[in-house]
């Protein structure tokens, strides 16, 4: 049998495995939102991996108390078990190790591999490119594709392709700086770090993949907004910045269309969300409606904590 | 004072111009301008074997080349950039990826139809 607590965790670890995040990438409010939603998902990844280890634990240390303090505290001062310790109970502490164990490995292994990979384009950049004459602090990469991107890290890159200072006009290239400005002034490859994590440690679980997506996509969407509020753009991007910014994403996406290896699939869906959302822009989330689902997010992870520091008596 | 990175990108461009391995004391005498001493062009190339973009022969003194073209490396590395692997987002951030040619026209459909 489980007990009350590890009942509640390992309810909580379903929810947040299978309908929370189905729900939640369903939803439109998003869009109206990126930086309520990535709290979101920031919360439902954080409470499902606490839920999910959690249960496990607290199943595994039944025997020797109800709940996780009143258990921990009875095996650290080598008390006797209360009952019988069963294979499950062994079974549920060996998930729980390795479950904890392989997502704090796979976090690490990803965090060196990006930190690896980022060095050797950044060595590769530093041979190939030239100073944009246009863009004072990007560099530009000789390709006939239109390109651009930033390498995240202690020395940020802003990279432009030739083709892509070719494609676009002067308010449309402002427009694709201020977007990856965005990404890297509030570090958003840090938000998507715990989603990559997740996919790699748990691939049988459709959810991890669905959350890194829609991670993906609001990150995108949120440098979107900070790109219209960037008084360069402002300056320079023309009467109507929104209009001015879907088009640079519709001509960079449908210019290096058709190259080997790129996840188009993956990519399409998302491109056109932006699109549509800078063209016609929905209304931003009532002031109350956006509280209370921040609330609502803090209970999230307020929830599985509780259960798993509070004595099961209260 | 030159920073070790454009000392690198100036022996490099040194390198893709000659037509042959080249000595270091004839690198050396090329970048004359800069005032290097040999070890330090030596320091670079060392860097630069390291990193995997120069070579040396085995003769007296060595020689030494570039192991591919500047538009090679290119390549390199916008075949890496655009073929986004899954967690690719994680390592460079891309302003918009690849769409197919049956999306890009729905895409210009919707730019079309709110034109104005």
């Amino acid at each position: 049998m489980l007990t009350a607590t590890a009942a509640g965790l390992a309810g909580l670890a379903f929810a947040l495995a299978w309908p929370v995040p189905v729900l939640l990438a369903r939803a439109r409010w998003p869009a109206r939102d990126p930086v309520v939603a990535l709290l979101c998902w920031q919360a439902v990844g954080l409470a499902g991996g606490l839920s999910l280890i959690g249960a496990l634990l607290v199943h595994g240390l039944a025997p020797w108390g109800p709940s996780l303090p009143e258990a921990g505290w009875a095996v650290l001062s080598a008390g006797p078990a209360g009952g019988p310790v069963r294979g499950d109970h062994w079974v549920a502490l060996t998930l729980a190790g390795v479950l904890a164990v392989e997502l704090v490995g796979v976090l690490a292994h990803s965090w060196v591999r990006t930190a690896r990979t980022r060095r050797r384009h950044r060595e590769l950049l530093e041979l190939v490119v030239r100073p944009a004459a246009a863009v004072p602090d990007a560099r530009l990469l000789d390709h006939p594709a239109p390109v651009a991107f930033c390498i995240p890290g202690a020395r940020p890159l802003l990279v432009l392709s030739s083709g892509m200072v070719a494609e676009l006009d002067e308010a449309q290239l402002a427009a694709v700086v201020a977007h990856e400005r965005a990404h890297l002034r509030e570090h958003h490859h840090l938000y998507l770090l715990p989603f990559v994590a997740w996919e790699a440690a748990l691939p049988v679980l459709p959810a991890t993949t669905r959350a890194h997506t829609a991670v993906r996509t609001l990150v995108e969407m949120r440098a979107d907004d900070l790109a219209l509020a960037d008084p360069a753009l402002a300056g320079t991007g023309g009467p109507h910045p929104r209009r001015t910014l879907a088009e640079a994403i519709v001509a960079a996406a449908e210019g290096a269309g058709g190259v080997p290896g790129g996840a188009l699939a993956l990519g399409a869906g998302a491109v056109a969300a932006r699109v549509h959302r800078l063209l016609d822009p929905p209304p931003p989330l009532p002031a109350a409606v956006r509280t209370a689902v921040l609330v609502v997010a803090a209970l999230l992870l307020l929830l599985p904590t509780a259960l798993l520091l509070l004595p099961a008596g209260l | 004072m030159a920073s070790l990175g454009e000392l690198e990108r100036a022996v490099m461009d040194r390198l893709w111009a000659a037509d042959g391995p080249v000595a270091a004391t004839t690198l050396r005498d090329g970048l004359a301008d800069r005032g290097l001493a040999l070890t330090t062009v030596h320091t670079v190339l060392t860097r630069l074997e390291q990193k995997g973009f120069v070579e040396h022969d085995e003769g007296r003194p060595r020689r030494f080349r570039a192991r591919a073209s500047q538009e090679q490396h290119a390549a390199e590395l916008m075949h890496e950039v655009l073929g986004q692997a899954g967690d690719r987002q994680a390592v460079l951030a891309r302003f918009v990826g690849s769409v197919g040619p049956e999306e890009a026209r729905l895409l210009r459909e919707l730019l079309a139809s709110s034109d104005g």
